[in-house]
C-alpha cells in the first residue's frame, strides 16, 4: 500500500513518513506543491495526506487538479487554519476527510486507515441497480445518467437495498445495516430517510412491501 | 472646560453686532433729526428777525423802536418761550414776553444771521439768531435778536429718540431672531455630521455619508480616509496576529513529533510534560484565533448579511462525511430567502461548530432550522442538563478556559454571536436532544 505525505515541514513531513511506514505503507514525501501534483499524476496511492499551506502551489489547488483529472484516490488534509470555511472548501475542493494542526499521530494513523478501508472496501466500483447507477468509490449515483446529490447515509441506503436485488429489506435490517447497533424506534428513522431519498429520485425508483420493506423497482435477482 | 456650543457663541455674536450698529444708527438718526429741527427753528427765527428788522426805526436820539405786526401769541406773554431784542448803543427795545429780562448782548461780524445756543431769560437756554443792521445808513449799528425757548427743540428730540430706541429695540429682536434662525439652518448639517460619527464609532466598517455640504464634504471625505486607514491598520494587526497563531502550528505538530519521539526513546516523563505543554499552547492559540474571528464579525456586524442556507447546506456536506455525521440525517429547514445580520465567516464558524456538537451527540437525527432572526440547531442525542449548559455558556468563561472539547467550541459560538448582535441559547429539544438557538434583535419597525 502506497501512501503520499505532502507537508513541507523538515520535522513534520519525515514524522509523518516514519509513523506512516511504521503502520505499513510504502511512503512518497513530498516538500513542494508542483512535485506532489506531478506524483499524484503518475502514481497510485492508497491515502494522500496532504499539507495545504505548501510552496510553489498551494494544497487546495493540487487538490482540484487531481480531481479535475479524474485522480479518485483518498485524500486526507492536513491544515494550520481549522475553521470551518477553511474545512468547506476543502470538502468542496474533493478532500476526503480533515485534521488541523497540531494533530495526535494516534488519531492521523486511524484516520487514515479509515479512508483506505473505505476505498477498498469496493471491489467492483459501478453497480448498476436498474434506472440507478452507484459509484461506490466516490460515493455519488446517477438516475438515468442524471448526476443526483445524495447524503453518505442516502447513498448507503440505496448501496443496501441495490446489493438485495428483488428482496425487500425491512427497515430493521436497514437500520442495523446504516447505524450498526439499532432498536426499534429507529425503524422511524428510516421511514424518514426512504421519504426524503424518494424526493430526489422519484417515488416509484423505491418501492414499499407492506409488512416485508423495502426494494428497488426493476432490478431482480 | 466646556466650550460654548457654536451656535451660541455665534448667535450671541450676530446678537451684539446687530445691537453694536443700531445704537450708531439711534445716535446718528437722533442727531441728523435734532440738526433738522435746529435749522426750522432757525429758519423760524429768522422771519421774526426780518419782520423785527422790518419794524424797526431809529429815534433822533439813537434809541431804537419797533413797531411790528409780529402776531405770534407767545410774544405778548411774559415767558412765553418767543423773542426779541433790538439792542442800539443809545438804547434798546425787547418783546413783552421778556418782561424784565433780556437777551445777552453778544459782538456779531458781517451782515447775516448767526444762530446759535445761549443763557436765555428766565434761566432757560434758548436758541437765538441775531444779526447786526444798520436802520440809517450813517447811525450806529443796531443788534437785531430773535430768541426761542429750547426746552421745546430737547423735548421733541428726546420724544423723537425714545420712539425711535423703541423702534429699533424691536428691530433688534427680529434681527436677532433671523440671526439665530440663519446660524440654526447654517449649522444643521453639522448634526448629520455627529451622526455619521457616532455611527463609525460604532462600527469601523461604517462611513460618513457623500451628501455633506462644499464646506464639510472635505472634512467627512478626510474623516473617511482616516477611517479606511484605520480599520486597514487593525485588520492588518488581526492578520498578523491570526498569521502568528497558524504559523505557529507547524511548529507544534513539529514539537509533537519530537515528543513522540522521545517517548520512544524511553523519555515517557519528559513526552507528557512536552505533550502538556503542546496542548496548552494549542488551546491558547485557538482561543486567541477565535477572539480574531470574533473581533472580524463584530467589524462587519452592522454591514454583513449572510443566506445561511447555502452555509447551512455546504457545511452539511463536510459533516457528512465524518465519522458523527456519516449515520446521520441532517434536516435543513431554513427558507431560501432569509438573511442574518451576521458576516458568513461568522455564520459558517457558528453554525459549523453547533452542528459539530449537535452530530457528535445526535443518534440519529440534526435539524437545522431558521427564521427571521432566529437560526436553531438541534439534535436528538440525551441533551445536556441545564446546569451543564449554563457553566459553559457562563458569562466571563474565557475561550482558552474552558478546556479543550466541544466546551471551547460552545465558549467560541457565544463569543460569535455576541459579537455578532445575536444571543446563544441552550435548552431542550422537541427532538429529544439539545436545542441551540442564535437569535438577533428583531429590528423594530421604522
Amino acid at each position: 500500500m502506497r501512501a503520499l505525505v505532502v507537508e513541507d515541514d523538515p520535522v513534520v513531513g519525515p514524522d509523518l513518513a516514519k509513523a506512516l511506514g511504521e503502520a505499513g505503507f510504502v511512503v512518497d514525501l513530498s516538500r513542494d506543491g508542483e512535485d506532489a501534483s506531478y506524483r499524484g499524476e503518475v502514481e497510485d496511492y492508497a491515502v494522500v495526506i496532504l499539507d495545504l499551506g505548501l510552496p510553489r502551489l498551494d494544497g487546495l489547488s493540487v487538490l482540484r487538479r487531481w480531481r479535475k483529472d479524474g485522480r479518485a484516490f483518498p485524500v486526507l488534509i492536513l491544515s494550520a487554519r481549522g475553521d470551518w470555511t477553511e474545512k468547506v472548501e476543502g470538502i468542496e475542493a474533493g478532500a476526503d476527510d480533515y485534521l488541523a494542526k497540531p494533530f495526535q499521530m494516534g488519531e492521523l494513523l486511524a484516520r487514515a486507515r479509515g479512508l483506505v478501508r473505505r476505498a477498498a472496501g469496493r471491489t467492483s466500483p459501478v453497480i448498476q441497480a436498474g434506472r440507478l447507477a452507484l459509484d461506490t468509490r466516490r460515493m455519488s449515483a446517477t438516475l438515468d445518467g442524471a448526476p443526483l446529490k445524495l447524503s453518505p447515509l442516502e447513498f448507503r441506503l440505496l448501496d443496501c437495498l441495490a446489493h438485495n436485488p428483488g428482496r425487500a429489506v425491512s427497515a430493521g435490517e436497514l437500520a442495523e445495516q446504516l447505524y450498526g447497533v439499532a432498536d426499534t424506534a429507529d425503524a422511524n428513522a428510516i421511514e424518514a430517510l426512504v421519504t426524503r431519498l424518494r424526493r430526489k429520485v422519484g417515488a416509484e425508483v423505491i418501492e414499499t412491501r407492506r409488512g416485508f420493506g423495502y426494494l428497488l423497482t426493476g432490478v431482480t435477482a | 472646560m466646556k466650550g460654548v456650543s457654536l451656535r451660541w457663541r455665534l448667535i450671541a455674536g450676530g446678537m451684539l453686532a446687530i445691537l453694536a450698529a443700531l445704537a450708531v444708527s439711534w445716535l446718528a438718526m437722533t442727531w441728523l433729526f435734532e440738526r433738522h429741527i435746529v435749522r426750522r427753528e432757525t429758519a423760524e427765527l429768522t422771519r421774526v428777525g426780518q419782520a423785527v428788522v422790518a419794524g424797526l426805526r431809529l429815534g433822533p436820539d439813537g434809541t431804537p423802536s419797533v413797531e411790528a405786526r409780529l402776531a405770534d401769541p407767545r410774544l405778548m406773554k411774559a415767558a412765553g418761550g418767543l423773542y426779541w431784542q433790538v439792542t442800539a448803543p443809545a438804547g434798546s427795545q425787547r418783546s413783552v414776553s421778556l418782561w424784565d429780562q433780556a437777551l445777552a448782548a453778544s459782538k456779531v461780524d458781517g451782515d447775516d444771521w448767526h444762530a446759535r445756543l445761549a443763557d436765555g431769560p428766565f434761566d432757560d437756554r434758548v436758541l437765538l439768531v441775531e444779526r447786526m443792521v444798520r436802520p440809517d445808513k450813517h447811525g450806529p449799528p443796531v443788534l437785531v435778536q430773535a430768541a426761542s425757548d429750547a426746552k421745546a427743540l430737547s423735548e421733541a428730540r428726546g420724544a423723537f429718540g425714545r420712539d425711535l430706541a423703541l423702534f429699533l429695540a424691536g428691530l433688534w429682536v427680529v434681527l436677532s431672531a433671523a440671526a439665530a434662525l440663519q446660524v440654526t439652518l447654517g449649522l444643521s448639517p453639522l448634526a448629520r455630521v455627529r451622526e455619521d460619527l457616532s455611527r463609525l464609532r460604532k462600527s469601523p466598517a461604517a462611513r460618513m455619508s457623500d451628501d455633506h455640504p462644499r464646506e464639510i464634504a472635505p472634512l467627512a471625505q478626510a474623516i473617511n480616509a482616516l477611517a479606511e486607514a484605520r480599520e486597514g491598520d487593525v485588520a492588518r494587526a488581526r492578520r498578523r496576529a491570526g498569521d502568528l497563531a497558524h504559523s505557529l502550528k507547524t511548529p507544534l505538530a513539529a514539537l509533537s513529533a519530537q515528543s513522540r519521539r522521545a517517548r520512544e526513546a524511553g523519555a515517557a516523563e519528559a513526552a507528557d510534560g512536552l505533550d502538556a505543554a503542546i496542548a496548552a499552547v494549542a488551546a491558547a492559540l485557538e482561543a486567541e484565533l477565535a477572539r480574531a474571528r470574533a473581533a472580524a464579525a463584530r467589524e462587519s456586524a452592522f454591514s454583513a448579511t449572510t443566506a445561511p442556507l447555502r452555509v447551512a447546506e455546504r457545511l452539511v456536506a463536510v459533516l457528512e462525511r465524518t465519522a458523527d455525521g456519516e449515520r446521520l440525517m441532517f434536516d435543513v429547514e431554513i427558507p431560501e430567502n432569509l438573511e442574518v445580520p451576521a458576516s458568513q465567516d461568522a455564520v459558517t464558524e457558528m453554525l459549523g461548530a453547533l452542528i459539530e456538537n449537535a452530530a457528535r451527540f445526535a443518534r440519529r437525527q440534526v435539524r437545522i432550522s431558521g427564521e427571521a432572526g432566529l437560526l436553531v440547531v438541534e439534535d436528538d442525542g440525551p441533551g445536556m442538563d441545564e446546569g451543564r449548559a449554563e457553566a459553559a455558556l457562563a458569562r466571563g468563561a474565557r475561550l482558552d478556559e474552558a478546556g479543550p472539547g466541544h466546551g471551547l467550541g460552545l465558549a467560541i459560538v457565544r463569543d460569535l454571536a455576541e459579537a455578532s448582535g445575536a444571543t446563544l441559547r441552550m435548552d431542550r429539544s422537541a427532538l429529544g436532544g439539545l436545542r441551540a438557538s442564535i437569535a438577533w434583535p428583531q429590528a423594530s419597525p421604522l
